[in-house]
C-alpha cells in the first residue's frame, strides 16, 4: 500500500471539486464497513496521512513532538507507517495548558464538549465547525447502519442536554431524538424514578416502537426495580435497548454484561440481539457499536492502533490485549491521534452481520488511570443526592 | 462565538502556577460540569500583590480567571470590593448566552478574595 501521487490526488482531487473527503468516507460508513478490511484501511490511511500532514503543518508544539520523536509526514508512506505518527495523551486534555492542544485559534472553534470522572477535573475537546460537521456525519452514519432507526419512539434514561450542556454522553443521547419520532428523559435533578419510565413506555404502546437509551447503570437499576416488584413490559419487535457510558460503577464494581443483556431480555420480552452497547470518547468523534451479535464495529474512518504495554512503538497481535491509540482523521481543530488509557483488544476480519473491519472488545482502564467518564460521575451525584435525602431527618418537615 | 477579550486570555493565559505560601486559597467549582478555579492570592496590608492560579474547564472560564488575576493584582481587597457587578462582567467583554455563567465565576472569585471585607457592593 504504498503512497502513490495517485493517492494523494484523490484526496485534492476531492477536495478541488469542494468535497470534504473525510465527511465524504464517514457518509459511506454503510457500504465501506461491508467492504474487505484491507480496502477499508487503504481508504483509511490515505485520511490518516493526510491529517497528520495538515497538523504537522498547523499545530506548532504537534509538530515539536514529531520533530523530537524524528517523524515528517513525508515518511508516512504506507499503512505501518501509521504506526509512527505522535498520539497525545488523553490526560493532555485535563491539562490546564489544553490550549496548546490546539490547530486552530479559539476563534474558529464552535463548540466544547467535556467527560468529567472521579477526579470532578472534566476533558474538553473543542472543535471548530467543520470537526463538528465530520463527527455530526460520522456519528449519523454509525447510528443508521448499525441501528436503523429512523422513527419510533426514545426513553433516554439521562438527563437533558438543557441540565447538562456539554457533557458527552448527554450530547450523544440527545443525538439519537433526530433519528426518532418522540423522545423523553427520565432523570430530572439528578434523580431517577423507574415508575414514570414504565408508565411511559406503557403509554407509547401500540404507537410507536419504543427504544431505551442510557447508561448502563441506570437501565440496571431500571430492570431491578421491574424484578422487585414483579413488572415485566413487552416491548417490540425491532426494540433496541442502547447502552452507552461504560459498565464500571463509581464503587469500583462492574456491571457484568452478558447479565445485564440476560436481565433486559427477560424484562422486556426481547432477544439479547436488541440490546446494544456503544464505546466512544468525548475527545474523539466517532461510536463504535455493537451488532446483533455484541461485536463492537470500529467506524471504517477510524482507525485502533493496540499498542504494548511495555513498548508503546509497539502493536500487539489481533486477539492480545494492550493498550488503545486511536488515529481519528474527523478532529481537525486538534490532532486527531490519541493514547487512550484503555485496555482493549482487537478482532477483525467477516462478522457474521456482514460487516468487516476492526471489531474492539473493551477490557477495563489501564493502571493508574482515573476511573472516569460522565456516567461514573452521573452516577455518583445521584448516590450523592440519594444519600442526602436518606440522612435527612423527617422532623419538621 | 469567543470575544477577542477571551479568545487573547485563553490562549495566552497570564499567571498561570501557584504561589508557594499563598495568605488566600480561593477554590471555586461545579461538582456537575467540573469548572474548576484554584486561586492563591498573597496580601500586604490589604492589598493583593501577586495571584496565581489553575483552571481547568470551558475556555471562558479558563480565561476569566486569567482576567481576574489581572485584574485583582495590585488592587486593596476594599477597593475589589467596592467595585460593581456591572463593572466585573464587563472584562470578560460580549459572552454567548451559555458562557454567561461565567459572570458569576468572576463575581464569586471577587466575592471569595474579598471574604474578610464586608459589604460587596452589587
Amino acid at each position: 500500500m504504498q503512497q502513490t501521487e495517485h493517492n494523494h490526488s484523490t484526496i485534492e482531487t476531492f477536495r478541488a471539486m469542494g468535497i470534504d473527503p473525510v465527511a465524504a468516507v464517514l457518509a459511506s460508513t454503510r457500504t465501506l464497513l461491508r467492504q474487505p478490511q484491507q480496502e477499508q484501511e487503504a481508504v483509511r490511511f490515505l485520511l490518516l496521512q493526510d491529517s497528520f500532514r495538515y497538523h504537522y503543518e498547523t499545530n506548532r508544539v504537534y509538530r515539536e513532538i514529531a520533530q523530537e520523536r524524528g517523524v515528517h509526514p513525508d515518511q508516512i508512506r504506507n499503512f505501518e507507517d501509521l504506526l509512527r505518527i505522535p498520539s497525545i495523551p488523553i490526560k493532555s486534555f485535563k491539562d490546564v495548558n489544553s490550549h496548546k492542544l490546539l490547530s486552530l485559534p479559539l476563534q474558529e472553534l464552535e463548540h466544547e464538549l467535556r467527560s468529567t470522572g472521579t477526579s470532578g477535573i472534566p476533558s474538553i475537546s473543542r472543535r471548530d465547525s467543520i470537526t463538528v460537521d465530520r463527527s455530526v456525519v460520522g456519528i449519523y452514519a454509525m447510528l443508521r447502519d448499525m441501528f436503523g432507526l429512523f422513527g419510533g419512539a426514545g426513553l433516554f434514561l439521562s438527563p437533558s442536554a438543557e441540565d447538562m450542556p456539554e457533557m458527552g454522553l448527554v450530547k450523544l443521547i440527545s443525538m439519537f431524538s433526530g433519528l426518532l419520532d418522540t423522545t423523553s428523559y427520565f432523570i430530572h435533578h439528578s434523580t431517577f424514578n423507574p415508575q414514570d419510565a414504565i408508565e411511559q413506555l406503557t403509554k407509547w404502546e401500540n404507537q410507536h416502537t419504543r427504544h431505551i437509551i442510557g447508561p448502563p447503570f441506570v437501565i440496571d437499576r431500571l430492570v431491578k426495580y421491574m424484578a422487585e416488584n414483579g413488572i415485566t413490559v413487552q416491548l417490540d419487535r425491532n426494540t433496541k435497548v442502547i447502552t452507552l457510558g461504560g459498565w464500571k460503577r463509581h464503587t469500583g464494581r462492574e456491571i457484568d454484561a452478558a447479565e445485564f443483556r440476560a436481565a433486559c431480555a427477560a424484562a422486556f420480552g426481547i432477544g439479547e440481539g436488541q440490546v446494544r452497547d456503544m464505546f466512544g470518547l468525548v475527545e474523539t468523534n466517532f461510536m463504535a457499536i455493537e451488532c446483533e451479535h455484541h461485536r463492537k464495529h470500529v467506524p471504517p474512518a477510524v482507525h485502533f492502533s493496540v499498542r504494548s504495554l511495555e513498548e508503546l512503538d509497539r502493536e500487539v497481535a489481533v486477539g492480545e490485549p494492550g493498550l488503545l491509540h486511536v488515529m481519528d482523521p474527523a478532529c481537525r481543530s486538534y490532532p486527531g491521534f490519541i493514547q487512550t488509557e484503555d485496555i482493549v483488544y482487537l478482532s477483525d476480519g467477516a462478522c457474521e452481520c456482514g460487516r468487516h473491519g476492526q471489531v474492539v472488545h473493551y477490557m477495563y482502564r489501564a493502571r493508574g488511570a482515573e476511573i472516569g467518564c460522565c456516567a461514573i460521575n452521573l452516577e455518583k451525584h445521584m448516590e450523592d443526592k440519594e444519600n442526602s435525602w436518606s440522612s435527612c431527618s423527617i422532623n419538621g418537615r | 462565538m469567543y470575544n477577542e477579550i477571551v479568545a487573547r486570555h485563553f490562549m495566552d493565559p497570564m499567571n498561570v502556577g501557584e504561589l508557594a505560601s499563598p495568605d488566600e486559597t480561593v477554590r471555586i467549582g461545579n461538582a456537575v460540569c467540573g469548572d474548576t478555579i484554584i486561586m492563591h492570592l498573597a496580601l500586604e496590608d490589604g492589598r493583593i500583590t501577586d495571584v496565581k492560579y489553575r483552571a481547568y474547564g470551558c475556555a471562558v472560564s479558563i480565561a476569566t480567571a486569567s482576567i481576574a488575576s489581572e485584574y485583582f493584582t495590585g488592587k486593596e481587597l476594599k477597593e475589589l470590593s467596592g467595585r460593581s457587578n456591572a463593572e466585573l462582567a464587563a472584562l470578560l467583554g460580549e459572552l454567548e448566552p451559555n458562557q454567561k455563567h461565567c459572570i458569576d465565576i468572576m463575581l464569586e472569585l471577587r466575592e471569595r478574595a474579598c471574604a474578610s471585607v464586608q459589604g460587596v457592593n452589587g
